[in-house]
């Protein structure tokens, strides 16, 4: 009884978005087209590259704490493989410390972090990729990206700016949302703005990119906020001093940049 | 617990509030309420001048029992600590091969880590160099390390086997803080790095022993007095091995990765030669000294299911080749194999399995008279590593056991830790030793359990 109710309101609704929206034959129709170039755009751009970061972490109590470090990336194919180099440099007692992670999208991560204090190389298990990341309110998925595979994507609606595309996980038990909805820049691809929904089809989590800008010819996010809901936290990351195509090796991403992190790429070009 | 050292208490006490008050004027005054537009820190500043970092620290610790064996056996841990670390790069120091830009390589590293500290237990203060070293690649495939420096390789948490760098066993039994399990030995370290071959060579030209549990700060048993001894009648003073070139120690580690069943499995061969890192020898005078020692061995770390594996294998090979002078340690075979998975979010289990084996023994227990003090032919050992972060990872409670059954002992070390902000921290925890007999490797502690707490603020 209800979902007949329901059905023709939905199709009014939708109707009624298509209409106010400037449907261009350019579009793209297909969402997951739609979302393979958002996540080459997001976590994909050029070969390699090279990235500054800080994150401000504020609590319900307005209490902070901060994080900075250097991210090296390379991409072993696109959309595909990649290696990511992450040496700590804030705040003082993670200061040197060094995360080396091999992404392998549709299996487990390979993972070791480097302990200076005790020149410990340790191998670290692939945990649930849905936890905090640093301490901050990013989960580790959030900065390595989320394999496109692991959801259903649909597209929602197609807005003067955006893509609208509704994200279902595939394997329900995988993730802690039933679902998200994420805007996705039609010009950049930039998924702009991310909603998580929980079970009851409340809104807990969102995040946003505040500013985005073209370096090298790939439109670069240069500050982004994700916002918990649910405890009042949020944590605001700032990008700077990137840089492109340095042509780095595989080699760099080994054992030997977690003993000796590789100042060649780690310092700002000049 | 009796107060016997309440003067130490009470200094300990005094510079944890004062710590405390200054944490907390600086987060009053230093923190910003955002980045500032200089916080990214500029390059060109950092490297003319130094940056200093390091941290302030008061930690505390208390025997849970007596221990007859000690004359003042209060404190495990009474002490304020202060590091300093500084490093700074000078680019193009090492300019070499086609690369001549100063900005790519070549640069030379110097780092330095000076820990000041006045200790209650054992009386005094004093300086404690905990690193200085010059890193710098000789070629674009070398990478060299001289100087002081902590040195670790192996696979094993908390278990070693082929890792035979030296190890502060003090401080991990009082509860300092983990990094300073690792004591650090004038070195040079040279790697090099091919394409499917790794290398690593360190060369101690002075051998550097473990700072052992010698019967200061915790009594020790020993077989020869049949009873727990201590400091100052029963402190270990071994003899040293004299200082020349073939006492040093040599120890190489050949490593690679290779894919295994479709896992990216990292494999390492390991030498070793220079001598038993405790005295555990006794030479015709009475007296404990360090023999000499060689050790090959080999490790394999993978992911398994959806965990990491890892087994780790050594053959300590000393001087008592027949294995029929108790004086000596026996030879060994020593093997690990361990897994640790992540079992739901945030809570991360460990365990290994390890076992020693004495490969001369029927040789040994022909000619040690029939001591009720021998060591069992197979020693084995379980260890359970339990980690739980919650609160945004602010809140870290770890659980670390080693359990014999051969030797009915065991050590706990639970810990918990939760750090205020990026500036202060707070760690409470206990060493707890026990055993069915005096004289194993754990049961000999039983006295030395305690409980510890540490109150760190880094800047």
């Amino acid at each position: 009884m209800f979902k007949l109710i329901v059905k023709p309101a939905l199709v009014v609704l939708l109707a009624a978005s298509t209409f106010s929206s400037t449907l261009l034959a350019s579009d793209l129709t297909d969402a997951n087209e739609i979302v393979a170039n958002a996540n080459l755009t997001s976590y994909y751009a050029a070969n390699d590259g090279r990235s500054e970061a800080r994150m401000l972490i504020k609590d319900a109590q307005g209490r902070e704490q901060k994080r900075q470090f250097t991210i090296l990336r390379r991409d072993r194919s696109d959309g595909g493989e990649q290696d990511f180099l992450v040496v700590f440099s804030r705040p003082a007692d993670v200061r040197n410390t060094v995360f080396l992670v091999a992404k392998k999208p549709g299996s487990d991560d390979d993972r070791w972090l480097y302990l200076p204090g005790l020149d410990l190389v340790k191998r670290i298990s692939a945990g649930d990729k849905r936890t905090s990341f640093v301490g901050s309110h990013y989960f580790y998925e959030d900065v390595s990206g989320r394999g496109i595979a692991e959801d259903h994507h649909q597209l929602k609606e197609t807005t003067d700016q955006y893509y609208v595309v509704e994200n279902q996980p595939v394997d329900p038990k995988s993730a802690e949302f039933s679902r998200y909805t994420a805007w996705i820049n039609k010009n950049t691809f930039l998924p702009e703005k991310i909603e998580y929904f929980d079970e009851g089809g409340e809104l807990y989590r969102r995040v946003e990119v505040l500013a985005s800008e073209l370096v090298q010819g790939h439109e670069t996010v240069t500050k982004s906020r994700v916002s918990d809901l649910r405890s009042g936290g949020q944590t605001t990351l700032e990008f700077r001093f990137q840089a492109y195509d340095l042509g780095m090796e595989q080699a760099v991403f080994s054992e030997r940049s977690l003993r000796k992190p590789p100042r060649e790429w780690l310092r700002r070009s000049k | 617990m009796v107060v016997k050292n309440a003067s130490a208490l009470l200094r300990v006490l005094f510079s944890s509030a004062i710590l405390l008050a200054s944490a907390n004027l600086y987060s009053a005054t230093g923190d910003d309420d955002s980045w500032g537009d200089d916080a990214w820190g500029d390059e060109a500043e950092t490297e003319q001048g130094l940056q200093f970092h390091g941290f302030i620290e008061s930690a505390v610790g208390g025997r849970l029992s007596n221990d007859s064996a000690l004359q003042d056996d209060d404190f495990t841990l009474g002490e304020l600590r202060a590091r300093i670390e500084t490093e700074r790069f000078i680019d193009g120091a090492f300019s070499h091969g086609a690369s001549s830009d100063n900005s790519k390589g070549g640069a030379l590293r110097l780092s330095a880590k000076l820990d000041l500290y006045a200790d209650g237990v054992e009386g005094g203060g004093d300086l404690y160099l905990r690193e200085a070293i010059a890193d710098f690649s000789s070629s674009d495939d070398v990478d060299v390390r001289v100087g002081h420096q902590i040195l670790t390789w192996g696979t094993g948490d908390l278990v070693f086997l082929n890792d035979l760098f030296a190890k502060d066993w003090q401080s991990f039994f009082s509860g300092r803080d983990d990094e300073y399990l690792k004591a650090p030995s004038t070195s040079l370290k040279t790697s090099f790095y091919g394409d499917d071959v790794n290398i690593d060579f360190v060369w101690t030209p002075v051998f550097s022993h473990d700072n052992f549990i010698s019967g200061e700060r915790f009594s020790y048993f020993s077989p020869m007095a049949n009873s727990q001894q201590a400091a100052p009648s029963g402190k270990v003073i071994p003899v040293e091995p004299s200082k020349t070139f073939s006492n040093g120690e040599f120890a190489a580690r050949v490593h690679g990765s290779a894919q295994l069943l479709g896992s990216n499995a990292e494999w390492a061969l390991y030498g070793y030669r220079g001598f038993w890192k405790q005295p555990n020898a006794v030479n015709s005078r009475n007296q404990p000294f360090y023999s000499p020692l060689t050790s090959l061995g080999a490790s394999l770390r993978t992911n398994v299911a959806s965990g990491i594996g890892h087994t780790e294998l050594a053959w300590y090979n000393g001087d008592d080749d027949q294995g029929s002078n108790p004086m000596l340690p026996n030879n060994q075979l020593r093997f690990l194999v361990g897994y640790e998975q992540e079992l739901l979010p945030k809570l991360t289990l460990g365990v290994q399995y390890y076992f020693e084996h004495q490969l001369d023994y029927d040789a040994l227990t022909k000619s040690d008279g029939g001591s009720i003090y021998r060591v069992d032919e197979h020693r084995e050992l379980w260890t359970m590593r339990m980690t739980y972060s919650a609160l945004q990872d602010n809140l870290i409670m770890s659980w670390f056991s080693f359990y014999s059954p051969t030797d009915q002992d065991y050590y706990h070390r639970p810990s918990v830790k939760y750090r205020f902000n990026d500036e202060l921290n707070l760690t409470v925890g206990g060493n707890i030793f026990g055993g069915e007999q005096a004289h194993t490797f754990f049961g000999q502690f039983d006295d030395a359990s305690n409980v510890y707490a540490r109150l760190r603020w880094s800047y």
